[in-house]
């Protein structure tokens, strides 16, 4: 019997191990301040850069002070080493950063529909007060490839019911993402066929 | 078998312990009681206030209660009048900056320097008073820097 | 072993099917907007009752500025039950809730029958609905507590409308009055008038008794003020000061400062049997207690370390600890109602201005943006903060939700207001 349990703890390490493995390859991950040391932070992105989704590549050399944001904006002329010294992080761990954001050519046009989608729903959610404690609340999407909002599901509801009605109600004010008209229909269905939305009440949830 | 028995025992001694030294605790406060209750009196506010032809405030920084060369000067101009009068009033005030709570007891706080300043130079302790308003009467109402200059004082009053 | 399964299953199943996740963090800055639709009357019932109810649930809604409102005279239809009503007529207007009712009768006592309801537009469901008996000559009273109501089903927080405020008004150079009001600002009441300050209100956690420190003796004296009966009760003066008192929240104990021979330290003093005990013991000035909800703890200023800051003590073990350490004047702490947030008044640049601290964390954020800001006190429901301020040499009392989507400032008295306290709930 113990035998039996060990054996079967063994093959699950290994399982976890090899999911490990395969999630490093997977394409479309987007938990960027998990697995990656630079936030990117939508909201920047939509206000400043205006440039990275609309017009096409900047004719005059962008001068300014490079943001944590423009690393993925200037792919061409990245300056590490102003990142280096701004954030003070392991150099090495910029590169790879780097170089991964350079190989994802999909990857901005998923992260440009993300902070769409991102930047729309923070304009309509009317976060409840003064919630001292950390609420963390999953919505699950169901797009149909027009962008239509077909089904949408509180997976992981939060313990505070406000917090959850606010979020619905805020779903429900949401009828379609068109923006992901502008994607090839591959990337659709990869990325926007079915995703979460994560609601968090702050920013410190350890 | 033996430990069951003296926890319990143990227990009881500390919790005795501790009681005895809580009234004692309670006991050495109402002494300080009564030997502080007659400054409530107010007796010197019946009497008459001396007047006197010198300056009767002193100023000082924001949050600090320290006497600079200048107000000790103008304490030992005041000393021989003060060493004749029955009782010295030494009222601490502050400005409108900060928490008022704190203020009144920084008023006090500066009240008292000067009160030690005085006992140092041969005054009797036992005819001052000290009392503080905190920010609650101000000299000047107006929030600039002047004003609230003005405001951080002790002022001294004989009688 | 069940536990560690299931958490390799979620670990898998989130790696292998790996979705695209988008985090929201920052909510709207807009307001939820709410249509009040003047209350329908049973025909035969004289009276303008109808009208008054809806309109008195409006303003006490829109009292701190937390919610945005649709104008009467922009509805498109004034349904006064279920029947009548139709979500898109609101749902055009942009309205997020709606609040209808009726008068339903009036009995021979004066005695009126109302039903309310309130409805989600957005999700298009009835989230609320109630009756209510009450006079005819408290309307204002049945319209609170339908406020109350409304307001915790939207906001999912204690609703406020019946709390009350006490503070200190000094309209002239001679003049002090310790006074208590609606929330609203409405039927103020003055408790004590005297020529001498006063300071430092507080109630007592049954809302029956008002503790504040008077001067009318000549030096400061701690007072508590039964609010029935009028009856005013000075602690016997110990020492040379004796200053902010504030009550346990068992409302058997007040936390005072007396200052024995100019040193000002904490105390707890027993209502019952009038004793003393000792807290702080420290040369510097220790002063502005206040209780931790729980009542185990409380938070107090001390110059100790050079300049205010805060601390706080366990009452029982005596053990103390340091709460800030940016800035060089952090003072008058209060705990937030779940005892995990601090706010206080945070001296910056020469600005002092209100400030909320989490306990686990060490960021400390300004609220207010006036620079004399002073004596906050925090609703019951933790949502919204009162203070007093200056502007030229006259004290109001200004306010903002913590989320810092509204600020407002209370009406003008004849004279310097200061000194704001917050009533706690009735239960």
């Amino acid at each position: 019997m113990n035998k039996a349990l060990t054996s079967l703890n063994t093959f699950f390490l290994i399982l976890l191990f090899l999911s490990l493995i395969f999630s490093m390859f997977s394409v479309p991950n987007l938990d960027i301040d998990e697995t990656q040391s630079i936030k990117v932070n939508f909201y920047e992105l939509i206000q400043q850069d205006d440039i990275l989704f609309d017009s096409p590549a900047p004719t005059t050399p962008m001068k300014k002070e490079t943001k944590k944001t423009s690393a993925i904006n200037e792919k061409t002329n990245i300056d590490e080493t102003a990142i280096i010294s701004r954030f003070n992080i392991n150099k090495l761990d910029v590169k790879n950063e780097i170089t991964k954001i350079k190989l994802s050519k999909e990857r901005e046009g998923v992260l440009r529909v993300s902070a769409i989608i991102q930047e729309r729903i923070s304009s309509i959610w009317i976060k409840p007060n003064s919630l001292s404690e950390s609420l963390i609340a999953k919505v699950l999407i169901n797009l149909a490839p027009s962008g239509e909002i077909l089904n949408f599901n509180l997976i992981e509801p939060s313990s505070n019911t406000s917090f959850n009605e606010s979020i619905l109600t805020a779903m429900n004010k949401m009828t379609f993402f068109e923006e992901v008209l502008s994607l090839e229909r591959n990337l659709f269905e990869k990325n926007f066929r079915n995703f979460n939305l994560v609601f968090k009440s702050s920013g410190e949830i350890e | 078998m033996r430990r069951l028995f003296m926890e319990p025992i143990g227990i009881f001694i500390l919790a005795m312990i501790c009681q005895v030294y809580s009234c004692a605790a309670n006991v050495s406060d109402s002494v300080e009681r009564m030997q502080y209750a007659s400054v409530a009196g107010e007796e010197y506010l019946q009497g008459d206030k001396l007047d006197t032809n010198l300056d009767d405030k002193v100023f000082f920084e924001f949050d600090k209660s320290s006497l600079d060369a200048e107000d000790k000067n103008l304490l030992e101009q005041y000393l021989p009048l003060i060493k004749k009068a029955k009782i010295v009033r030494l009222e601490g005030h502050c400005d409108e900056r900060g928490t008022r709570e704190y203020n009144l007891a920084l008023g006090e706080r500066r009240a008292l320097e000067v009160r030690d300043f005085l006992i140092v130079k041969g005054v009797s302790g036992k005819k001052i008073r000290v009392v503080s308003f905190g920010e609650e009467k101000p000299l000047k109402s107006a929030s600039n820097e002047n004003a609230w200059a003005e405001n951080r004082r002790v002022e001294i009053s004989l009688y | 072993m069940i536990r560690s399964l299931s958490l390799l299953f979620f670990l898998v199943s989130n790696s292998i099917f790996s979705i695209l996740e988008i985090e929201i963090l920052k909510g709207s800055d807009n307001l939820s907007k709410v249509a009040f639709v003047p209350f329908g009357i049973e025909s035969g019932i004289e009276g303008n009752y109808g009208s008054q109810i809806s309109k008195n649930i409006e303003k006490n809604m829109l009292l701190f500025g937390e919610f945005e409102n649709l104008a009467v005279n922009e509805m498109l239809s004034y349904p006064s039950s279920e029947n009548d009503f139709y979500y898109r007529d609101w749902k055009v207007l942009g309205v997020d809730y709606s609040v209808i009712g009726k008068i339903n009768s009036v009995n021979a006592l004066g005695n009126l029958n109302i039903s309310y309801s309130l409805f989600n537009i957005n999700r298009r469901i009835k989230i609320l609905e109630g009756e209510i008996v009450g006079r005819e000559d408290n309307i204002e009273g049945i319209s609170k507590i339908i406020s109350n109501r409304i307001y915790e089903e939207i906001t999912g927080l204690r609703g406020i409308f019946d709390t009350k405020l006490a503070y200190v008004i000094n309209s002239d150079a001679d003049t002090y009055q310790m006074c208590i009001s609606d929330i609203d600002g409405k039927n103020e009441q003055i408790l004590f008038t005297s020529k001498a300050p006063i300071m430092s209100p507080d109630w007592s956690p049954d809302r029956k008794k008002i503790a504040y420190v008077s001067f009318e003796n000549g030096l400061a004296e701690i007072f508590i003020q039964d609010l029935q009966s009028g009856e005013r009760d000075s602690i016997q003066a110990l020492g040379m000061t004796n200053s902010a008192p504030v009550w346990s929240p068992d409302g058997r104990s007040l936390a005072l400062v007396v200052s024995f021979s100019g040193n000002p330290d904490i105390f707890l003093y027993s209502i019952n049997n009038k004793r003393l005990i000792r807290l702080t013991n420290h040369y510097g000035i220790d002063t502005e207690p206040s209780w931790s909800p729980d009542s185990k703890k409380i938070i107090f200023t001390s110059d100790r370390s050079g300049s205010p800051q805060l601390y706080e003590i366990n009452t029982k073990s005596k053990r103390k600890k340091r709460l800030t350490k940016d800035g060089n004047y952090n003072a008058r702490g209060r705990y937030f109602p779940d005892g995990k947030s601090i706010f206080f008044v945070h001296g910056n640049d020469g600005n002092f201005q209100i400030a909320t601290k989490k306990l686990s964390s060490r960021y400390i954020e300004t609220l207010t943006s006036t620079s004399l800001d002073e004596s906050p006190t925090i609703s019951p429901n933790g949502n919204i903060i009162i203070y007093a301020t200056k502007d030229g040499s006259n004290g109001y009392l200004g306010g903002i939700t913590l989320d810092g989507k509204s600020r407002f400032s209370l009406p003008v008295k004849n004279g310097s207001v200061r000194e704001p306290a917050w009533s706690p709930l009735l239960n």
